[in-house]
This record gives C-alpha cells, structure tokens and sequence, in this order.
C-alpha cells in the first residue's frame, strides 16, 4: 500500500494479450524512459499492468499518445462483477463507510468483469475498503 | 503621433513563408476531413470587414453591458432560433453563445450542481472525454453507467443504480448522439425509471453538440429536446453549421439560472456565463448561417447527409467493413481500419471501430476515395499473406 505514496504508481489497462505488456514497454523505451517496477494482472480479458517509472508525468504521456489507457496515482483500480448496478453497489460501500468517493469510472469491461477506476481523497481508508477487489496489491 | 496601424508592422519574409506554408497545409488537409464531425466547407467573406472591431460579448446576452462593442441584439436572435430548435419553454429559458460544446456541458452541469449541490451525476460509458474533465473541475459525485453495444446508456444499469441511490438526486448526463457511434440516449427510456422509482427531483442535461441541429431537420427526430423533458442543453455551432472557430450554445431553464446570477459592477452586467470575455465574432456567425441558409436550407442539408450516409455504408459493405449507423445520425461506423488509412483521411478510432461523418462537405468522391484506399490495402495484405 505505501508504494501508491511513494513511487507514484500508474495503472495501464488493455486488451490481455501477450503483446501487451511488450506494446507498452516499447512505448515507454521509445521515449527513454525506465521502468523500475512492472507487475501485471488480468481481470476477464481485460490486461492491467501496475508499474512506476522514473519520469512519471512523461510517462503518462506517452502512454496516452500511444492509445493505452493510463491512471494515475490518484485513482484506485478495482475489479468488479458486470452486473447492472455493480458501481452503485461499491459506491453505497463507501457511503456506508463514511469515505466520500467522487467519481466511480469504467476503465475497460470484458468477459463478465470490469476494471473500475475510483477516486477518493482518502486513498489509504479506501484502500482497506476495497482491499478484496483492489488491483495490484499483494 | 498618427493611428498605430499593425500594417506598420510587416512580418519577416521567413514569417510570411510559414504563414504561406500553414495555408496550404490547411488546404491539403480539409480534401481528406471525413472523419470529424465538423463542416469543412463555408463561405463567411461577407463578415470579413467586422474584424477589424474588438467585439465582445462579455456579460449576460440579455442585459446591457457598459462594454458596447458587442453583438448581443443578434445573439438573442440566434438563442430565440435555437430556443425555437429545441422547443424550449417560451419566456422560461435562457442561454448564451458559448466557447464550444464543452463549455455548454459544463455549464449545464453547473446548474445541475447548483440546483442539486448533493446530487450524483450519472454518464454513460461513451460519453465524450471533455465529461471526465468538467466533473472533476466542478467536484461533483459522479459514477459511469453501462453502455450498451450500439452506444445508448444501459438503462438496466441506470435503473439498478438509481435505485441503490434513491435517496440522492440524480443529475443524468444524457448523450444525444455519441461521439464514436453517434447513439441517442433514451430519454422517454429515463423518465420511466425516475417515475417507477418515485424520484421527483432530477436534473437532466442534454450534449447534443452535433445532433442538436440534425434532430431539429428530420421527420421522426428521436426524444431530445426540451419536450423530452431536459432542463439544459449544449449544442455546437462549428460542428454542423460549420464555422473557423470552435463555439456553440448552451440553452437552460430560466429558474434554474436565477439561482447563480449576480450582478458584476465593473461590466454594468449580470455574471451569469461562465466566460468572462466572449466572442462577439461567434455571435455573428452564427447568426449569418442561421439567416443565409434558413430553415429549408438546414432540412437540405441534413436530408444529403443522410443520404451521404447511406451512400457510404453501401460502398464500404462492399469491401467488408461491417458499416453501420443510428438513426438520423450521419456517423457511419465500421471496422477499424489500419493507420494508415486513419492518418490520411483523419479518421477517429476507438478499440475495434471507426467511422466517417458525413458532413455537408463529404461527397461520394470523398467516400470512393477512401473505399478505394481500404480495397487496395486489402489486396496488398492479400498478396503479402
């Protein structure tokens, strides 16, 4: 959890294939930029790959340009059964909570799962919250 | 000391060079524009001789202004018209001419906010990008709802939502006319599940940045206007009308603004708008189409687009690209096709789509053009292969 603080994570999500992690480690060396740490996770088929760079603005960037879907820091990654009504279920927990969320947004849907971006300004709280579902963490 | 004059001024020749560069890219680049939802085509030259005034419409459309090089008189002629579009609610509405379609959603989402300051919005999944940006400026609680495969909010997943969030009002966020599919979100669809839930305050806010002035032209418009039971609306004005800059209109309840007029001394106005400074220029323009083509001008115009549409999804069925399209949209959507061809006729893309707007300006040159291209790059990669 304190890697979110500390080395400025940014989530990239895409379609899981092999060349997807490839496509994005070429783009980021395209534009010479390290990668200090990558992991990767797959919800349905959607691909999520969690790294942190030494040139995170750029990075993102880059990304961007290049057609992949990038979050920053400042949002939580979550994955969530596709059901109707799915997001207002996980918006309720954070009602129930106390933890104001200000934007649940669908980053990528595929195979009976969806990859949720969550924003919040209390990330660590929201962290515990969703600790089951989170993306990235071990 | 005489008039400074800019003429005084003359640029380099290096400068005129790249001013001489630029047009001509300009004009290169306008042959192949099939795949944005703009007018490439116009002729304002009659205009040209007001740009020499620094107008501005700063301040309230409908109030006087100490700044007096404005064009206000014609920009309530051309809200009065697009009240008129949009059957907006006689002598209960209001708007302004605005920067462009985004700054018309963002200031109907503002009104929603200020009216509901507790109230969650709700947009579907293919809603423009600029959306994401707009709720986050303004703060406000919002969650995305599901798209369906043709681009319309699910309304399964509305409904589901709503009713876990019954107890807060919704501000819903509707799409007439999807920026990839150009899908029109179901607002009778809406209203049904707001009365089944027994939700009696909402707030509901309509992009019809390009459709806004297609809908108004075609026999059986889909619901989206302020009969349909909207209380804001954002339509663009360099999209279908066509002009060199970006602006639109953003059209509201009347009631809804009064709540965050105040009045501003140092401009002698109501601070009603969300930009301070606005174009004089835009106001004009617009007003020049709406009077030049006129209202069968606009029905022509439409009904060739459609047309065009049509046209477009013949020739690209030919070469097996899947084309389709909604309704009353001229957006044609089809299978994605490589970089190639997007880069050169300019074509957006999303996943495993792309599409071609058949704008007044698109011709069955334009769509041969491109049919040929995408029938020769099959035959290279069957060759290769």
């Amino acid at each position: 959890m304190s890697t979110r603080t500390a080395w400025k994570q940014i989530s990239v999500v895409g379609e899981a294939s092999p060349r997807f992690i490839t496509n994005l480690i070429e783009v980021l060396a395209d534009s010479q930029i390290n990668i200090e740490t990558l992991d990767s996770d797959t919800v349905g088929g959607t691909g999520v790959a969690l790294l942190t760079v030494d040139r995170y603005q750029d990075a993102i960037k880059a990304l961007t340009l290049a057609g992949f879907p990038a979050v920053g820091e400042d949002a939580l990654l979550v994955r969530v059964e596709d059901h109707p009504g799915a997001l207002a279920e996980l918006a309720r927990r954070f009602d129930e909570a106390g933890i104001p969320l200000l934007s649940v947004r669908i980053v990528r849907r595929g195979e009976g799962w969806g990859v949720v971006a969550l924003s919040t300004p209390r990330t660590e709280e929201a962290v515990a919250l969703v600790e089951n579902c989170l993306i990235g963490t071990s | 000391m005489g008039e400074l004059k800019q003429t005084d001024h003359a640029l380099s020749e290096n400068d005129q060079a790249r001013l001489d560069a630029l047009y001509e890219r300009l004009s290169t680049e306008r042959e192949g524009f099939i795949g944005y939802p703009c007018t490439a085509r116009f002729d304002y030259s009659p205009l040209y001789r007001f740009l020499e005034f620094s107008m501005n419409n700063v301040g309230d459309p409908f109030v006087e202004s100490n700044y007096h090089l404005n064009t206000h008189d014609f920009e309530r002629e051309v809200l009065a018209q697009f009240m008129d579009f949009t059957a907006a609610p006689t002598n209960q509405s209001w708007g302004y001419v605005t920067n462009g379609g985004t700054e018309g959603n963002m200031y109907g989402l503002f009104l929603a906010r200020e009216t509901l300051p507790e109230g969650i919005v709700y947009y579907s999944e293919d809603t423009h990008y600029s959306v994401n940006k707009i709720l986050r400026c303004l703060h406000v609680r919002n969650i995305m709802i599901k798209s369906r495969p043709d681009g319309t909010m699910d309304l399964d997943d509305l409904r589901a939502t709503l009713r876990i969030h019954r107890d807060v009002p919704p501000i819903l966020f509707a799409n007439i006319g999807t920026t990839m599919k150009g899908a029109i979100d179901d607002l009778a669809g809406m209203h049904e599940i707001l009365s089944d839930l027994a939700i009696g305050r909402y707030y509901i806010h309509a992009d019809a940045a390009l459709h806004g002035m297609i809908l108004p032209w075609v026999d059986r418009p889909q619901p989206w206007n302020f009969a349909a039971g909207i209380d804001s609306i954002a339509i663009s004005g360099h999209k279908f009308i066509g002009a060199p800059f970006p602006c639109g209109i953003a059209l509201a309840k009347k009631k809804n603004v009064e709540r965050i007029g105040r009045s501003i001394d140092y401009i002698g106005s109501l601070d009603t708008t969300l930009s301070g400074s606005r174009s004089g220029l835009a106001t004009l323009f617009l007003w020049y189409a709406l009077r030049s083509v006129g209202r069968e001008g606009f029905r022509e115009r439409v009904a060739t687009c459609l047309e065009m549409a049509d046209y477009a999804i013949d020739r690209l069925e030919v070469v097996g690209r899947n084309p389709w399209r909604h309704e009353n949209s001229p957006i044609v959507v089809f299978d994605r096709p490589p970089a190639s061809i997007t880069t050169r006729w300019q074509i957006a893309t999303h996943d495993q789509i792309g599409h071609v707007i058949t704008m007044p300006h698109v011709t069955k040159a334009h769509i041969d053009r491109l049919v040929a291209d995408l029938a020769a790059l099959e035959l290279v990669e069957a060759h290769a292969s």
